[in-house]
């Protein structure tokens, strides 16, 4: 069971809609004179399109029009968050498995998904870059078009599309008695959200509006702006709430195409990826982690030198990003004194990698959190006590001249390792392990929000954030309820349509507490200052003598509802009082990463396994969690997001890898055989606690949450098969096939080691 | 979907009629056909449901010395059947683990063995349990033990237009022992990579029914005493070609065999001592 | 007429009347042709429960039934759990945080609800086995399985 803490949180808003069936996901909403796309893909990964012939699909009954690359402008216009390299659609070569070659739009869904099968193209199969070391290799074909890099790119020439080299001291010079070298490797997974992407647009006003599953509307709308031509008024973008995002929905995928064909038919145009076509659209950046860290004999980590590459796919998205911002962090929460970290963002003809939860930073885990217990296990330290003795105590730096630790982030590792019963005896076959997570927030950024009260005292709040599933819906409220002191029942929160609603940066880096919740605490300031202005006006005294509480307005010593004072305000002719509220992060532009982080998003996994040695399956007797929250503004919301991290965080831990074959092509592409956690796979105890030490920006003392349950579950669940069978394990999954082959070489190992003995 | 035509026969004859078409499959509980339809396996014109076919029977009822389970009989039903669950515990247990319960509630056990999948989750405890098949079309019938039925992926011997209309299990005489085992990826809802069932009788007699280590479901028989050696283990287990496949590898998969066919061995006999 | 299905079926108490094309599933059929958007498309192959609907007293995934299957049928959605109200198992839903992006909630409900009405008072066991068709990627699995058990633990009558 679940241990849990009191639940005195407010409902969720919007609850009673998602288990009544009420709620209108983007698939759901009605269009008048709707046409309905389907995308044609090649069984292929890399390959030259030879010709596409489209006669017959176009005879299909209820196709209106088929569409290939032929029919966009020349240069085929480009997109994309980092580089401008994601075509609309295909031209001359699809660059990875499941890029659209063509689109038929038809009367139904039926019928256009009937069309695309008739849709005829010739082909030939090109030698694809599929894999790190394919990627690396000098002989390789490039994925990147040549006339879309810079020609003073001195990486040109190769797969290379990015490198950073982050660090500091001397990692060369740097003496230690204990030095460690291993490679780790982090798989390709999806993100599987049960509702797959949909994309809707049609002409309006003289532009156009789109649906889409987005979790970012602002930035979508700028991309659509820039592509179409159009200014930013006239690109109005619907975003009903996501049914789960994880970073797969934050930035534009195939609104473009939809948006094109749209204006060009002057119609309603919908597209609702297959769950099979949100596997080949999104994934997590894998990686492979080479680290070489130095100890002292006490277990101090005196230096770390990081080899990372990380694989972004055909198109770079946002992964530059994850792989600067997350091996910037390469030595997590620790002091280390020197440090190297030289990473390569490579391309591939492979699904585009994506923002995903934790951003990167899952990966570093796996390799700095297996190296710091790999050196426990040599040097016969604890595996707490090693990382108590290295990690940063709040206000000390972990990148000299960057923000320091925010968090008293040994206090999370103390609380799991008593939840999970560190120092209790094992029984045989079972096995502990505890890791930490680092996630740094949004470095830069910008929301605004528009407060109205209205003339009965409810109030409407204005606000661009995205609920997918955290509540963002709940904790807005509940910040405009708890600083008005107006019931969330007499609250509405209008979101999700860039028409109406003002800027919002985005929903991701688990930002949207600080700085949303920011904006609208400081547009619920403004609104209490303007009516204490305008209410001394109406009874003819000064603002001194007006005091707002809560709820209540106090007029030289009279107490007042809201409404009772927004009526004697305004008298025979209504008004609002209305405040815009802004939260900006303006960033630092000398700073690496583009400012220093809002807040560190700090998270420690304990895990209990008992493990079948001769068959390699484990079960997961207890796991732990703790998230360094500042302040749960609504507790239930914030342990449900910390829970569902670490059930999310067992999937690529114990199950999820996208298998590709030697062309490419992804072999377990759908639901069978791509496993995420059920309802049976949850541990058999799982606690998730909050810490709450007020110590973040936002509202209270607030922190974001939702990323850390799933940094750290990873090396804490491979330090607890070590543990049970003296295996170790570099590559994830951790399938009971991949733990039975490394029991078997372990054992391999030592008998060897015994009969050299002898 | 490129389905055209769906008809409802309610009688043997004229589902068979309907299926001596080439273009036309026939459909009981969907679970498999539709996943093939979407993913473009099959692209019938014409989809025959059986449910409404009388012929083909709906009942499970013990008949003489037989437990008779009608070929429209879901998985659901066969789970919580109190002369399976007590005679047949792990027909019961490869049942309950077929898919979920919204799957059970419509995949019928004829419809697992037709779709004759390697990994069938059924096969190895009725192959175990040494099930026989009626299978009728029009007016003629024939029966056949299920050893017989398989013929490769996919590949069973039903003619055209044939179908099964109930599959039956001789009821033990005396006291028997039953193991079941099955490695999945995950601890949810999966397929085998592989799965078997062990029978053993008083007289040692132990039957093996074996899942997704060949291109069919297999049976393999050896005794308690013999199992005991390495020899015995490898002699029962020479049948089965493992393979390296999407789900598992192969060394894996032999080893998993060795272990779980031990495993499954105790687990019988344990039962069988319970029984006597 | 060949290629499509006249299909006359009970859906949420309602006597309802359909020709639609043959090949259509009778989650589509429910989605676009009833207009009940509630049960979610999400795998079309049986895999994540979120189309699950009650089909003569049975949880069934609607993805993998033709619509003409359900001529003569008696269907539950979830619309017609709660029938414009909650039931108590669905404010238990709200009660527990079982609830985050909402998208399996619906199929999840309705495979709760049939649950339920096989075993009225489930062990923690049964509740994760009856509920094991149904995907969630939020990982709300305990709070979940807390819904469905408090729900039955509640004590006050049912509405």
């Amino acid at each position: 069971m679940t241990e849990r803490g009191a639940s005195t949180s407010a409902p969720r808003v919007g609850g009673f809609e998602r288990v009544t069936g009420a709620q209108m996901f983007t698939a759901d909403i009605a269009h008048d004179d709707l046409l309905h796309v389907a995308l044609v893909h090649l069984d292929c990964g890399r390959a030259k399109i030879e010709s596409i012939d489209v006669s017959a699909a176009g005879e299909v009954d209820g196709v209106v029009r088929v569409f290939t690359g032929a029919d966009f402008p020349n240069p085929m216009p480009r997109f994309g968050p980092r580089f401008k390299d994601r075509p609309v659609i295909a031209t001359t070569e699809t660059k990875y498995h499941g890029d659209p070659v063509a689109a038929v739009v038809a009367v139904s869904r039926a019928s256009a998904t009937k069309g695309a099968a008739e849709v005829k193209v010739t082909y030939s199969e090109l030698p694809g870059v599929y894999s790190i070391d394919q990627a690396l290799a000098p002989a390789s074909p490039l994925v990147v078009d040549a006339d879309i890099r810079p020609p003073d790119d001195p990486l040109a020439a190769t797969n290379i599309r990015q490198t950073w080299e982050w660090g500091w001291g001397d990692v060369d010079s740097t003496k230690a008695d204990l030095v460690l070298e291993e490679t780790y490797e982090f798989p390709m997974v999806t993100h599987f959200s049960i509702e797959p992407h949909v994309f809707v647009a049609a002409p309006e006003a003289g532009g156009v509006a789109v649906w889409s599953s987005i979790q970012h509307p602002y930035i979508l709308q700028k991309t659509l702006a820039d592509l179409l031509g159009l200014p930013i008024a006239k690109v109005r973008i619907h975003a009903p709430d996501p049914g789960g995002g994880f970073g797969g929905k934050g930035y534009p995928k195939y609104e473009p195409l939809v948006a094109m064909v749209a204006l060009e038919l002057g119609r309603p145009v919908r597209l609702v990826l297959t769950l099979e076509e949100t596997f080949q659209a999104v994934r997590r950046t894998n990686a492979r982690l080479h680290f070489r860290t130095g100890f002292s004999d006490e277990g101090r980590l005196l230096f770390i030198d990081a080899m990372n590459d990380f694989l972004m796919g055909a198109y770079a998205d946002i992964a530059p990003r994850v792989i600067s911002k997350s091996s910037y962090f390469a030595a997590g929460p620790y002091k280390v004194g020197a440090v190297r970290a030289k990473v390569r963002g490579l391309m591939s003809h492979t699904t585009p990698s994506t923002a995903f939860r934790g951003f990167g930073a899952p990966q570093i885990a796996w390799a700095i959190e297996s190296q710091i217990d790999a050196a426990a296990r040599a040097l016969g330290i604890d595996a707490v006590d090693i990382r108590l003795r290295n990690l940063a105590a709040r206000g000390e730096e972990i990148v000299p001249g960057d923000k320091p630790a925010d968090g008293d982030w040994a206090q999370s590792v103390r609380i799991a390792a008593e939840k999970v019963g560190w120092t209790q005896t094992l029984p045989p076959g079972h096995g502990r392990g505890i890791a930490v997570g680092l996630k740094a927030s949004a470095t830069a950024g910008s929301s605004y929000c528009i407060l109205r009260i209205l003339p009965d005292g409810s109030v409407a709040l204005v606000a661009g954030t995205s609920d997918m599933g955290q509540g963002a819906r709940t904790i807005l409220t509940q910040l405009v309820s708890e600083n008005l002191g107006v019931p969330a029942e007499q609250v509405t929160l209008v979101m999700g349509d860039t028409a109406v609603v003002p800027f919002d940066y985005s929903t991701s880096a688990s930002r949207s507490t600080v700085f949303m919740g920011s904006a609208v605490v400081d547009a619920c300031g403004k609104a209490i200052d303007d009516l204490v202005s305008r209410a001394a006006q109406a009874h003819g005294v000064e603002s001194g003598e007006v005091v707002f509480t809560p709820g209540e307005v106090a007029v030289a010593g009279d107490t007042h509802t809201i409404p009772e004072i927004v009526a004697r305000i305004f008298g025979s002719v209504p008004g609002e009082i209305i405040a815009v509220g802004t939260s900006r992060g303006e960033g630092d532009a000398g700073h690496a990463l583009g400012g220093p982080a809002a807040f560190y998003e700090f998270s420690c996994t304990a895990s209990e396994v008992a493990v079948d040695p001769e068959t390699g399956d484990y079960e997961l007797v207890k796991h732990v969690t703790v998230a360094d929250v500042g302040k749960a503004i609504n507790r239930q919301h914030v342990e449900m997001q910390d829970e569902g991290a670490a059930v999310m965080g067992l999937g690529h831990t114990l199950m999820e890898q996208l298998l590709l074959d030697e062309q490419g092509r992804i072999r377990n592409l759908g639901a069978l055989d791509y496993r995420i956690p059920t309802f049976k796979d949850v541990p058999k105890s799982m606690i998730s606690v909050l810490v709450e030490n007020g110590d973040g920006p936002g509202p209270g003392g607030a922190k974001g949450s939702g990323e850390g349950g799933l940094l750290a579950t990873s090396p804490a669940i491979a330090a607890a098969v070590t543990q049970a069978t003296g295996a170790v394990i570099t590559d994830l999954p951790l399938s009971p096939e991949r733990v039975w082959q490394a029991i078997q070489i372990s054992k391999h190992n030592e008998e060897r080691h015994d009969s050299e003995d002898s | 979907m490129t389905v055209l035509d769906y008809r409802r026969p309610s009688s043997l004859s004229e589902a068979t009629e309907l299926l001596q078409d080439t273009d036309a499959v026939a459909l009981a509980g969907g679970t498999d056909l539709m996943v093939a339809i979407r993913h473009r396996t099959v692209g019938p014109a014409v989809v025959v449901d059986l449910k409404s076919v009388d012929d083909i029977g709906d009942d499970i009822a013990v008949e003489e010395d037989r437990l008779v389970i009608g070929g429209r009989v879901v998985m659901s039903r066969l789970v919580s059947h109190d002369v399976v669950t007590e005679q047949f515990p792990a027909l019961a247990s490869a049942a309950s683990v077929v898919g979920s319960v919204q799957i059970r509630n419509r995949a019928t056990l004829a419809g697992n063995l037709c779709n004759a999948s390697p990994a069938a989750d059924t096969a190895p405890a009725l192959l175990a349990h040494s099930a026989t098949l009626t299978l009728a079309s029009g007016d003629s019938g024939r029966t056949v033990p299920l050893s017989d039925f398989f013929l490769g992926p996919g590949a069973t011997i039903l003619n055209q237009g044939e179908v099964v209309t109930s599959v039956a299990v001789p009821i033990p005489t005396g006291p028997i022992g039953s193991g079941f085992a099955r490695v999945t990826r995950r601890r949810g809802v999966d397929l085998a990579s592989v799965s078997l069932v062990c029978v053993v009788e008083p007289s040692g007699r132990a039957r093996f029914g074996f899942g997704a280590v060949g291109p069919t479901p297999l049976v393999a028989e050896s005794t308690v005493e013999d199992l005991a050696t390495d020899d015995g283990l490898d002699h029962l287990l020479s049948g089965t070609t493992p393979i390296s496949d999407l789900r598992a590898g192969a060394d894996y998969r032999s080893a998993m065999l060795r272990v779980h066919t031990r495993r499954a061995l105790v687990a019988a006999m344990a039962q069988l001592r319970a029984r006597s | 007429m060949s290629g499509e299905s006249t299909i006359g079926l009970t859906v949420n108490g309602t006597r309802r009347s359909v020709t639609v094309p043959s090949s259509m599933t009778l989650l589509e059929m429910v989605r676009s042709r009833l207009g009940m958007t509630g049960s979610k498309e999400c795998c079309s192959e049986g895999e994540c429960g979120a189309c699950t609907m009650i089909v003569d007293g049975e949880p069934v995934n609607s993805c993998l039934i033709l619509a003409g299957e359900a001529d003569g049928a008696v269907i539950t959605t979830i619309e017609g759990i709660g029938n414009g109200g909650m039931t108590r198992l669905q404010a238990s839903f709200l009660e527990a945080g079982a609830v985050q992006c909402g998208f399996c909630i619906p199929g999840m409900v309705v495979a709760a609800s049939a649950l339920l009405e096989r075993i009225p008072d489930p062990t923690m066991t049964d509740v994760q086995e009856g509920l094991s068709g149904n995907l969630c990627r939020c990982g709300g699995y305990s709070r979940i399985c807390a819904a469905v058990i408090s729900s039955v633990t509640r004590g006050d009558t049912d509405d």
